[in-house]
């Protein structure tokens, strides 16, 4: 489009057509926050109990733990690839973590040290799988998810993890006698900035909060954020303006593991028990929650506010449909179903490119 | 196929969100005629080979088949009325993974007459047949991605013939030919002509439109700015393109004493592309790279760039051993590299020109880790400037921009750095006139500031701008040249191995 053509614009002879261009750019921009907020009002509509502070605050409980690992997996999608293995892992410092402390007796500290380890190498895997032997991410990280996941039931030979339970590795059977610590189940269940009438706002939505703005601001306010969009936009062009792409990448996985481990010892923390593939259903959560985020704003890639907005919506839905006593098995098909409809919506309405 | 054939395209405009992109476009090409379509970008040349192709459901004015109105809406109708088009991205009319046979007689596969079951030996009679008529020598069974560029244009080509395609258009077809490829092209339009073909040629190559068309038609801004026979002056054709009389397509060389060796290249090797390259590029000067396309020039400045690993050999920098890991490692050093497929290796394509400026030196616009806006704005807002892009929006999203335009940008992102070699590779390559002499404009500036090598298959060009010339081929130079003592056809030998020295 060179200067001449620019100036020589005209009015669109068709009022009809920017009308419809126009709310279609309207409910693109802002038809996440506008679903949200009809959710909002239909459930507290139905149900008295839902719009209470108690129950707001459950709600962003339990959406916190899913926020803080759909922002990493956002990371990785944001350069081009996605994080499959982002459950598993979850899971993996659910059990590693609550086995740590009930069977070897570790301190609460220790136990999760070892387990953002045990993080960090599951990201450095995917990283080396997708960068370095050029496998394609999902199958890369799918890979992972199945050994990660196994690896998750081998640390107890298949048990869930509970105060008193019987040490696998024990021979004659004998009970353990760790514990899970208050001082890891405050990850979890603790209260902070409480005062005389008000219970206090829950750890977990304190973390989600620091993560989801400490991301929003690195990936959209800092160099390497920009340079990890950079990357995910055109991975040759970067390279050839002279950015190492791969150390990129790599941190990317890096970071969706470390957060997924982050969710998994919040997960642990809150329930106090380490269940089997407790971890499972983020994954699918997560890449829900980061593509409902695609279109917030209009943003058109993944973003973190977006990512954050996608799993309070998840959130939102799940709690009111439960406290409208929809049975547990209906509501993934609900969930897909609204996944369906709102990426038909943005991708539908993506606007022309010109 | 009769004589008298005709398709016209009367009165055609289109807009597009009140941009108007055609206006009034009256075009005709008879049959057994080749008929050139030149304009710079942004000219209309596209939109008018996509309403010719069926490409649009609305247009305005309307397109006539021997006198009668036809109505082209859809691909299909183009394809019935006997209208094929040769995209200059061969690829998208192509299925990389099917059979060359397959995508020969791809329509076929899809018409439920032709059953259920694939008839092999059907395809592959049927394509070969139709791979004969255009010259093309390869395994039907092959898969199409494994083909040369030239390759898949043939057998698109073909594939319009076996549709007994009444006209037909190729869009830049010769962009990335080899010299040898587009001769045999030539031929071959010539031919198809000559058996009562229409041929509409776009292109940018003046000289080749010449020596292919038979008529010329300029189209400027949306609008026929000119109608030539082939032979008319060349600055005629230019003058038209341009809407102004053409001043000197190349910037004045200035005169100026060879500066300090800055950048030393010995026995560069790379396996299958680079043979023993040795050369040193100076300050303040324009050391000219050219050969044929895949005579190995791209892959030279690779390395030069540390995009591609040597083989052998080493690179100096001031003097000191320079060893690149990464293209992350020249730019530290002050190598910067302009690459050959903008928009694969140049764009960040669906962000904004401020963001692509800023690309290579994010960390001048960061203060304790955070990204100033205002800080990039600035910069993108000068560079802009100084590579006079137009309309000069920091802000706006770079695909839509013009790929004379398009070029600047990638040009303009190098010059916040402290550079002491610029590398350029095909940097005019599918930019129009005047785009290209801001180019040239902004290739003498960076001499001036560091060593500049320039590597262009376009041998009149490198001429133009270099002091010294090096010619390419088969991964050796063959020869250093003085552009200023040798003539086009010396170096033009040289390249294609006609003759082994100047002596």
């Amino acid at each position: 489009m060179s200067a001449d053509t620019l100036q020589r614009a005209v009015p669109s002879p068709r009022p009809g057509r920017e009308l419809r261009r126009a709310f279609a750019d309207f409910l693109l921009r802002y038809g996440m926050i506008l679903a949200i907020v009809a959710l909002l009002v239909f459930f507290s509509a139905v149900n008295r109990n839902f719009m209470t502070l108690g129950n707001m605050l459950d709600v962003l409980r339990a959406v916190s733990i899913l926020a803080i690992v759909a922002i990493g997996l956002t990371v990785t999608v944001v350069v081009g690839g996605i994080d499959a293995s982002v459950g598993a892992t979850t899971g993996l410092a659910v059990m590693l973590a609550t086995a740590l402390m009930v069977i070897w007796r570790a301190q609460w500290w220790l136990a999760i040290l070892i387990s953002f380890a045990a993080g960090a190498v599951v990201g450095l895997i995917n990283a080396f799988l997708v960068i370095r032997l050029r496998i394609p991410d999902l199958l890369a990280t799918l890979s992972t998810l199945y050994v990660v996941s196994g690896v998750q039931l081998t640390i107890t030979r298949g048990d869930a993890v509970y105060r008193g339970m019987t040490n696998p590795y024990s021979p004659e059977r004998a009970l353990t006698t760790g514990e899970i610590q208050p001082e890891f189940l405050w990850l979890g269940q603790g209260m902070l900035f409480g005062t005389g009438d008000f219970r206090g706002i829950p750890v977990p939505v304190v973390l989600m909060l620091i993560v989801a703005v400490g991301f929003y601001l690195f990936l959209g306010h800092t160099r390497h954020g920009r340079l990890l969009y950079a990357v995910g936009g055109n991975p040759e062009a970067t390279r050839l303006a002279g950015v190492n792409v791969d150390a990129y990448r790599l941190t990317a996985y890096l970071i969706s593991a470390l957060l997924a481990t982050l969710g998994g010892l919040v997960l642990a923390a809150r329930i106090g028990t380490g269940g089997i593939r407790a971890g499972d259903p983020y994954l699918l959560d997560a890449v829900a929650a980061t593509y409902f985020g695609f279109a917030v704003l209009g943003a058109r890639k993944a973003n973190v506010f977006g990512t954050v907005l996608g799993a309070i919506f998840v959130g939102v839905m799940l709690n009111g449909l439960t406290m409208m006593n929809m049975p547990w098995y209906l509501q993934d098909v609900v969930k897909g179903a609204v996944l369906m409809a709102s990426l038909g919506l943005s991708f539908y309405l993506k606007p022309k490119s010109t | 196929m009769t004589a008298s054939s005709v398709l016209r395209a009367v009165d055609v405009s289109k807009r597009f969100d009140g941009v108007v992109a055609l206006d009034g476009v009256s075009f005709e090409v008879h049959a057994g005629q080749i008929h050139a379509l030149v304009g710079a970008n942004g000219a209309g040349k596209s939109t008018l080979i996509k309403v010719l192709s069926g490409y649009y459901d609305s247009y305005g004015g309307h397109v006539e088949l021997d006198g009668k109105p036809v109505s082209l809406h859809r691909p299909s109708d183009a394809i019935r009325a006997g209208i094929e088009v040769v995209h200059q991205e061969v690829d998208t009319a192509l299925v990389p993974t099917l059979s060359v046979a397959e995508n020969v007689l791809i329509e076929h596969l899809a018409e439920r007459a032709s059953g259920l079951w694939i008839d092999w030996q059907h395809l592959r009679r049927e394509s070969s047949r139709a791979m004969r008529r255009v010259g093309l020598e390869v395994n039907p069974a092959r898969a199409v991605e494994t083909l040369s560029l030239h390759e898949k244009q043939l057998l698109l080509i073909a594939r319009a013939v076996r549709r007994k395609a009444r006209f037909l258009i190729l869009d830049e077809p010769t962009a990335s030919l080899s010299l040898r490829e587009a001769q045999l092209l030539f031929e071959l339009l010539r031919d198809l002509a000559r058996a009562g073909v229409g041929i509409v040629y776009i292109s940018h190559r003046l000289g080749e439109v010449r020596e292919l068309a038979d008529v010329v038609t300029v189209l400027r801004a949306g609008r026929v700015a000119g109608r030539f026979q082939a032979d008319a002056p060349t600055e005629q054709i230019i003058e038209a393109m341009l809407g102004t009389a053409t001043s000197d397509l190349y910037p004045e060389r200035p005169t100026r004493g060879p500066g300090e060796v800055v950048l030393e290249a010995r026995g560069l090797r790379r396996q299958g592309s680079v043979e023993d390259v040795s050369f040193i590029a100076r300050r303040g000067e324009i050391l000219g790279i050219t050969g044929l396309v895949g005579a190995g020039k791209t892959e030279l400045l690779r390395l030069l760039f540390g995009a591609d690993p040597l083989d052998g050999g080493a690179l100096y920098l001031n003097g000191r051993l320079l060893r690149l890991r990464q293209p992350s490692d020249a730019v530290k050093a002050g190598i910067y590299l302009v690459p050959e497929e903008r928009r694969r290796h140049g764009l960040l394509i669906e962000s904004t020109v401020r963001e692509n400026t800023t690309l290579p030196f994010l960390d001048k616009h960061t203060r304790w880790g955070w990204l100033s806006r205002r800080s990039e704005l600035q910069s993108a807002e000068r560079l802009t400037r100084l590579v006079g892009l137009t309309p000069p929006l920091p802000e706006l999203p770079v695909k839509n921009l013009s790929g004379g335009n398009q070029q600047k940008v990638v040009i303009g992102r190098w010059f916040d750095g402290e550079p002491k070699a610029v590398l350029f590779d095909e940097a005019t390559q599918g930019i129009d006139v005047r785009a290209k002499r801001d180019v040239f404009d902004l290739v003498h500036q960076w001499s001036q500031r560091a060593a500049v090598i320039y590597a262009s298959s376009d041998i009149d060009e490198v001429m133009a701008l270099a002091d010294r010339v090096l010619v390419m081929r088969d991964g050796r130079v063959v020869a250093e040249v003085n552009p200023r003592q040798v003539s086009r056809e010396a170096v033009l030998a040289l390249a294609t191995g006609v003759k082994d020295s100047i002596a």
